[in-house]
């Protein structure tokens, strides 16, 4: 069985969570207890350098990075589960990478770092910061038109049909709509229905409040 | 031919160059004018809608972000040049991970330094120099880390190179160049991985303009 070495909280530990689930992947979620920094102790930095979870113990196989672990169980297993998380066809395939990279370029760097401050600086009794917030949602919002063209021509940001590249933005996506933004993705109507699309799979509803 | 429409000096232009050289892969630059803020125009944001360089027409095919292209690129032609993405089930996920090791431990801080340091007073802005101190403090450990990797294999993904490697090339250039070099050099591993990196002849080919 796949050990999932993380923390049931964990954007990135959800969203290996989440694979398992549309794969059919049992998994095993041993917990890395964060608030003790027990990811920065030797145990754990032998293993995963930048001590940063998740990472898996697949039959002794050791792999981090939630993407490249989502992507591994991806393809070893292709024959369960959601079809067609990574497509084999090569320009459906380019197209999965070139929504993977928007993903990671065009939402996550901006999304990601307003939820630190809106929700997990909070969290360890550290003070928002509000302006840069300011600052990085505007720098999102003109982000968040592109996906609204494309997602005007398309279902799914690879195509039609649904990726990884679409998965990966639900959890620091959902958080980002629940701590107080959700505007941005409903005032756009084809993000909007691409959002509730994505984020009512009940794959991650499965996990979303805890891996 | 490949189009590869960009510009000479763009970080994520140049990585596209560079594959192709790899990959002894004959394309056409096809500049894109930056400063008149072409790249913003409908005629261009048709076919990239977030309005950046580059993207490539590869016969018709159009396909955007740097490292898509490369990815794509190196798929479409595994039997000329350079192996940059391993076929095999477990070296592969050893390169995704690497892959990813570059994206979110790697340029997440330094793209943002070298815009701080490099791109900012090019525009006549400001340097912010404690926006800088606080990216470089996160990128320290970083480095520490890839230090204890890069003690046990020779490139990041293993013992051969790989296109997860080549992706630090264009940013983490400019940063060697700016004034940061210490921070690689003072780690010898790091040292010595970045010099053979940023000493392909590929990567001089393109470094001073795609």
């Amino acid at each position: 069985m796949v050990k999932l070495y993380g923390s049931p909280t964990s954007t990135c530990t959800r969203l290996v969570a989440l694979i398992c689930k549309e794969k059919n992947i049992p998994y095993e979620l041993i917990k890395v207890d964060l608030a003790k920094g027990e990811q920065k102790h030797a145990a754990f930095t032998a293993n995963q350098p930048f001590g940063q979870v998740p990472y898996i113990d697949d039959e002794g196989f050791i792999l981090y990075e939630s993407r490249a672990i989502a992507r591994y169980l991806v393809k070893n297993y292709p024959n369960q589960g959601t079809p067609g998380l990574i497509p084999a066809d090569p320009k459906a395939e380019a197209l999965f990478e070139q929504a993977a990279s928007i993903e990671i370029f065009n939402f996550t760097t901006f999304v990601g770092p307003i939820v630190v401050e809106k929700v997990f600086k909070p969290l360890r009794g550290l003070q928002t910061n509000e302006e840069r917030i300011s600052e990085l949602l505007v720098s999102l919002r003109p982000k968040l038109d592109a996906y609204d063209v494309i997602l005007s021509k398309q279902k799914y940001l690879a195509g039609d049909s649904v990726t990884l590249a679409d998965l990966t933005h639900l959890p620091y996506g959902t958080a980002f709509y629940g701590a107080g933004f959700s505007e941005e993705f409903d005032s756009r109507p084809n993000v909007a229905r691409w959002w509730k699309d994505i984020s009512n799979r009940p794959a991650w509803l499965a996990v979303k409040d805890g891996a | 031919m490949l189009k590869l429409y960009g510009s000479p000096f763009s970080t994520c232009t140049r990585l596209v160059a560079l594959i192709c050289k790899e990959k002894n892969i004959p394309y056409e630059l096809i500049q894109v004018d930056l400063a008149k803020g072409e790249q913003k125009r409908p005629s261009y944001t048709a076919l990239q809608p977030f309005g950046q360089v580059p993207y490539i027409d590869d016969d018709g095919f159009i396909l955007y972000e740097s490292r898509a292209i490369a990815r794509y690129l190196i798929k479409k032609y595994p039997n000329q040049g350079a192996s940059l993405i391993p076929t095999d089930p477990k070296a592969e996920a050893l390169f995704e991970q690497a892959a990813s090791i570059e994206t979110f431990n790697f340029t997440a801080f330094v793209s943002l330094i070298v815009f701080e340091k490099v791109f900012k007073p090019r525009r006549g802005l400001q340097t912010n120099e404690d926006r800088i101190k606080e990216l470089l403090a996160t990128l320290v450990p970083k480095l520490d880390a890839y230090e204890v990797i890069l003690s046990k294999q020779k490139y990041l993904a293993g013992d051969s190179v790989t296109l997860a490697d080549l992706a630090h090339l264009p940013y983490g250039t400019l940063f060697y160049g700016v004034g940061y070099a210490e921070l690689f050099d003072s780690r010898p591993n790091v040292a010595r991985w970045w010099k053979d990196i940023s000493s392909r002849p590929t990567w001089l080919a393109v470094k001073d303009g795609a």
